[in-house]
């Protein structure tokens, strides 16, 4: 099911009652989510991610805007009526309900021609538990599950009634870094099998560039930026979303761009055209650096840390807004730490300017 | 402070304890086990006495030398008790007005209590306010105008006066209103996903988790109907309507005197026994339910 | 979260509650406020009848003057102020100790909360029968076949028995079987407060208490009893609210006639004069005299809630 969001917005009364300011929670959001693809609603907390889902959900009507599943229109539709399957965040399973019975139970709900025999929602059931891999446990109470078994179940129950959109809130956050891996896995092999349109949201950008087809990046309820994980990555509309996507996060400088040379600090470490002379914002991907005893960037190295395969290099630099500077080099290179320099060339493509007042990407050629 | 700090202290502390330590912390426990004994003792004697009283003869109770067990077990006192007081007819009275009133007060608590805790209306705070203020106020002061109303309406001697006035208890409303809320709000947005009305919601999901507070409020509705004393005598005191408090003591008017004991006491033993029997049983739902409430019935 | 456009439905939920709120609860409120005020209420004009009324305060008047109101007022005062500490002190100390034992205290707990599970009036009758003298005092020659078993105790420790409930018995004889059982019918409910207290409190400063080895007594009186406060706050004033309704007590160990048989009325309370006038029709002295309780209780509650401002540690 393509969904369609159309200048969608949200706006809250605010909490501070002497003020009658409302709060935007999301602000004009238009994107187009493709058929059966899964797309990945990413950013801080507050940023209005969450509103996003719920209002796709129909648990929030939103203040202005349109929502279309397929041609249909549903922004005046109510949650029940809607077709969707919602996995809240603590995964909310009837706690008195054994796992059957809360797979179960959107099936008793259904009204008129939906209606299913005993026989029927059974089959349903236990066609949803196998799906998600716990049919052993449908005897169960929730409380005698694991974090990840509640996590299946709460799956389970929002794809038994077999709905047109399939919504997931924070799916992973509540379960440790191991389930976590494989949890991440196993929604995107069940979304592949089921072909159901699914959105999640999370503030976890590896989590979010694992597994979508598509990412949306949100802050302060503005999406920032639409696109395909790596795209997105590689190419970032502004330094938000450079800084949000990327662990080892995006180094970030001081810098200027004069007579055609890019300066991190006083250290000219490209020459660009296109731009004309002003005081940017410089960020290095921690991947874009190479050693190189005649690299232009100077850093001070303070620590290396091995990390298997790579270490990561903990330098200074004096232009550097944060306090290190950290760079992903191959661990067949030997870093002398007690040395007072080392020595960087920057990849071309790894390095990104911003406009120091708006942030947005200030695009240059490489001459 | 870790565990293993403490652990050290406490072993340093035996190490250092002396013979004297020993025996004056021997000589306390000893102490406050025969201070709760007493007390126990204190608290037990009047339900021994009851019992063993209500098995004794006339003669026997009113010999000068007390006898601490009885003589001759004298079970027909029971019988007699039960025919002097129509204890029959009271207990069924009783019964019938605290099930048919338990399960009304339970139905509007029910749907009161949900309507605070989970619908949006105007007025709500300001509404659940004026309904706590009630609280406050003793109901000494709404019985005298409820029995002008309860006569005006034509309800004396009838079971209804003894049930309607007393449906709505703002305390218990507050109650489960209070455990309503404990109930995550993710569960009510999932009931909705799943599609279920909000009255569904109520009966399928959040009565069933309210529930030890459901029985908590039925038991302390029912003890109230078989204690209460000052209402039913004043609107429903004839043969047909009395409940048991006001029949125990219509039927034994005398307190002291001439009076024939044993037979009082078998029907004071057999007029407590339902209480106790629900304490044994429900006791958790009890004091669960009392130390939240501070109210006696 | 969810946005409901149906706010008449939760008026829907609410109706049978509201209905029945404003019939037996607010307009009481207002209608005793009404008959207190009105000179010569009666219960003819109640159910319609034609009269007309002044407004005065000649129904407080006459309450206040009235010989029987100040016994009951004297009565309910003595007794909350001498019940109240008395089983607020036992039950703190058979909480605290309660709290220090392992083995036993399930079953000390349990029997410690019998009294609360009975019926006033019945186990009345009950202490009434232990306190009674079986036989015709205060006729020309009295009879006595039993003095009942707490003066069989009394005797057995050398004592002489004492008249506690019986014609011709004495008032403070009758207080005293009267505080008893009040004391003993009180101790369950704050022995559970406290000791659901004391379970909450934590542990380590206990644990401190010990390495500093602070006597017991000390630590009662320093800890346990600062820590508790709130809980006694509570128990103390819900005592005295109890206290001050207090009547069915009396019902049960005196009957309906509420004092030995020669001074009937003697043991009066407040909610006993409160129920005398109504059950003879003078509502408005019923209720002038439930408007006074209500003014006593809030403010002795006001005063309780201002001394353990000072006194509370939250």
């Amino acid at each position: 099911m393509r969904i369609v969001l159309q200048n969608l917005t949200k706006a809250f009364p605010s909490r501070n009652k002497k003020s009658n300011e409302e709060v935007i929670a999301v602000n004009n959001f238009n994107f187009e989510i493709p058929d059966g693809k899964l797309i990945g609603l990413l950013g801080p907390s507050g940023c209005g991610k969450s509103t996003t889902l719920y209002m796709i959900s129909g648990l929030l009507k939103p203040t202005s805007g349109r929502i279309l599943f397929g041609d249909d229109d549903v922004t005046e539709l109510s949650t029940e009526n809607r077709g969707i399957g919602l996995v809240f965040q603590n995964y909310a399973l009837y706690p008195h309900m054994t796992v059957k019975q809360n797979i179960m139970f959107p099936l008793q709900n259904l009204k008129g021609q939906d209606k299913m025999t005993k026989e029927q929602m059974l089959e349903r059931t236990q066609g949803a538990a196998r799906l998600v891999q716990i049919d052993g446990l449908l005897d169960r109470k929730p409380s005698e599950l694991s974090g990840g078994q509640q996590q299946r179940v709460a799956i389970a129950r929002a794809l038994v009634k077999m709905p047109r959109v399939l919504l997931l809130d924070e799916p992973l956050s509540n379960l440790d870094a191991r389930l976590r891996l494989q949890t991440r896995e196993e929604i995107r092999r069940i979304q592949q099998e089921t072909k159901i349109t699914t959105v999640f949201v999370t503030h976890d950008q590896e989590e979010a560039m694992s597994i979508s087809d598509m990412i949306v990046v949100m802050k302060t309820g503005i999406v920032q930026q639409i696109g395909k994980p790596q795209d997105v990555y590689d190419d970032p509309a502004n330094l938000f979303v450079a800084k949000f996507l990327g662990t080892p996060p995006i180094n970030v400088f001081e810098g200027s761009v004069k007579n055609d040379m890019l300066y991190v600090g006083s250290d000219p470490v490209l020459a660009i055209k296109g731009v004309a002379d002003q005081a940017v914002t410089v960020g290095i991907r921690p991947e874009g650096f190479i050693l190189d005893e005649e690299g232009p960037l100077r850093c001070k190295p303070v620590n290396v840390e091995v990390m298997g395969r790579d270490v990561s290099v903990v330098s200074t630099h004096d232009a550097s807004s944060n306090p290190f500077v950290r760079s992903i080099i191959n661990a067949d290179n030997k870093i002398d730490v007690t040395r007072e320099y080392v020595r960087y060339g920057i990849k071309s493509h790894k390095i990104f300017i911003f406009n120091k007042e708006t942030e947005e990407r200030i695009y240059f050629e490489v001459k | 402070m870790s565990d293993h700090t403490i652990r050290t202290m406490r072993s340093r502390d035996m190490g250092k304890a002396t013979s004297k330590q020993h025996f004056t912390k021997g000589f306390a426990l000893v102490g406050t086990y025969l201070f709760l004994c007493v007390m126990a003792v204190i608290v037990l004697f009047p339900f021994y006495w009851m019992l063993i009283s209500s098995v004794k003869s006339l003669a026997e109770y009113r010999l000068s030398k007390p006898t601490f067990w009885p003589q001759v077990l004298l079970l027909s006192n029971y019988a007699e008790a039960f025919t002097t007081a129509s204890l029959g007819r009271l207990f069924f009275n009783t019964a019938y007005v605290g099930i048919i009133s338990t399960i009304l007060s339970l139905f509007i608590t029910i749907i009161t209590a949900f309507a605070f805790a989970r619908l949006q209306f105007k007025g709500k705070e300001l509404l659940f306010a004026g309904l706590l203020a009630t609280m406050m106020i003793p109901g000494e002061l709404f019985t005298i105008t409820n029995y002008i109303t309860v006569s005006t309406f034509g309800w004396t001697n009838t079971f209804t006066a003894l049930i309607v006035p007393f449906l709505v208890s703002v305390f218990y409303i507050y109650l489960l209103r209070q455990n309503f809320l404990q109930i995550p709000n993710e569960l009510y947005l999932a009931a909705k996903v799943d599609g279920t009305s909000d009255w569904k919601y109520l009966w399928k999901v959040m009565v069933p988790l309210a529930l030890p507070t459901l029985i908590s409020i039925t038991i302390l509705k029912m003890m109230g109907a078989w204690n209460s004393y000052i209402w039913p005598r004043l609107v429903a005191n004839d043969e047909a309507h009395r409940l048991v408090t006001n029949g125990l003591r219509n039927a034994f008017k005398d307190t002291s005197g001439e009076v024939n004991y044993p037979v009082q006491m078998a029907a004071v033993a057999l007029v407590s026994a339902p209480l106790f029997l629900v304490f044994i049983f429900l006791r958790k739902y009890i004091m669960a339910g009392v130390s939240r409430s501070g109210i006696k019935g | 979260m969810v946005e409901s456009k149906h706010q008449w439905k939760a008026w829907l939920y609410l109706a049978p509650a509201i209905v029945l709120l404003l019939v037996f609860t607010v307009w009481p409120i207002i209608n005793t406020v009404r008959m207190a005020f009105l000179e010569d209420y009666s219960i003819a004009a109640a159910s319609g009848g034609e009269a007309s009324f002044s407004l005065g305060v000649g129904n407080f008047v006459k309450v206040a003057q009235y010989q029987d109101f100040l016994v009951c007022l004297k009565n309910t005062v003595l007794l909350c102020l001498i019940t109240v500490p008395i089983s607020t002190l036992l039950a703190l100390l058979v909480a605290v100790a309660l709290n220090s034992i392992k083995p036993l205290r399930k079953l000390l707990q349990t029997i410690f909360f019998l009294p609360y599970v009975t019926n006033s009036i019945a186990i009345g009758m009950v202490f009434a029968a232990m306190f009674n003298i079986v036989g015709s005092l205060g006729t020309r020659r009295p009879l006595i076949q039993t003095v009942g078993i707490v003066n069989n105790v009394i005797e057995f420790f050398g004592g002489s028995y004492v008249n506690w409930i019986n014609n011709g018995s004495s008032y403070w004889p009758n207080m005293f079987v009267l505080i008893i059982y009040i004391v003993w019918n009180a101790l369950p409910f704050k022995i559970l407060i406290l000791l659901g207290g004391l379970q909450s409190v934590n542990k380590q400063y206990y644990e401190a208490a010990k390495v500093d080895s602070t006597p017991r007594w000390r630590v009662l009186w320093r800890i346990t009893v600062p820590l508790l406060s709130p809980m006694i706050a509570y128990v103390v004033i819900t005592g005295f609210i109890g206290g001050f309704k207090e009547y069915t007590s009396i019902v049960g160990i005196f009957g309906e006639s509420l004092g030995p048989a020669h001074a009937p009325g003697r043991l009066n309370t407040m909610v006993g004069f409160i129920y005398d006038a109504l059950a003879q029709h003078h509502q408005g002295r019923a209720s002038a005299a439930a408007l006074i309780l209500f003014a006593i209780i809030l403010l002795v509650t006001l005063i309780n809630l201002q001394v353990s401002k000072k006194r509370v540690h939250y």
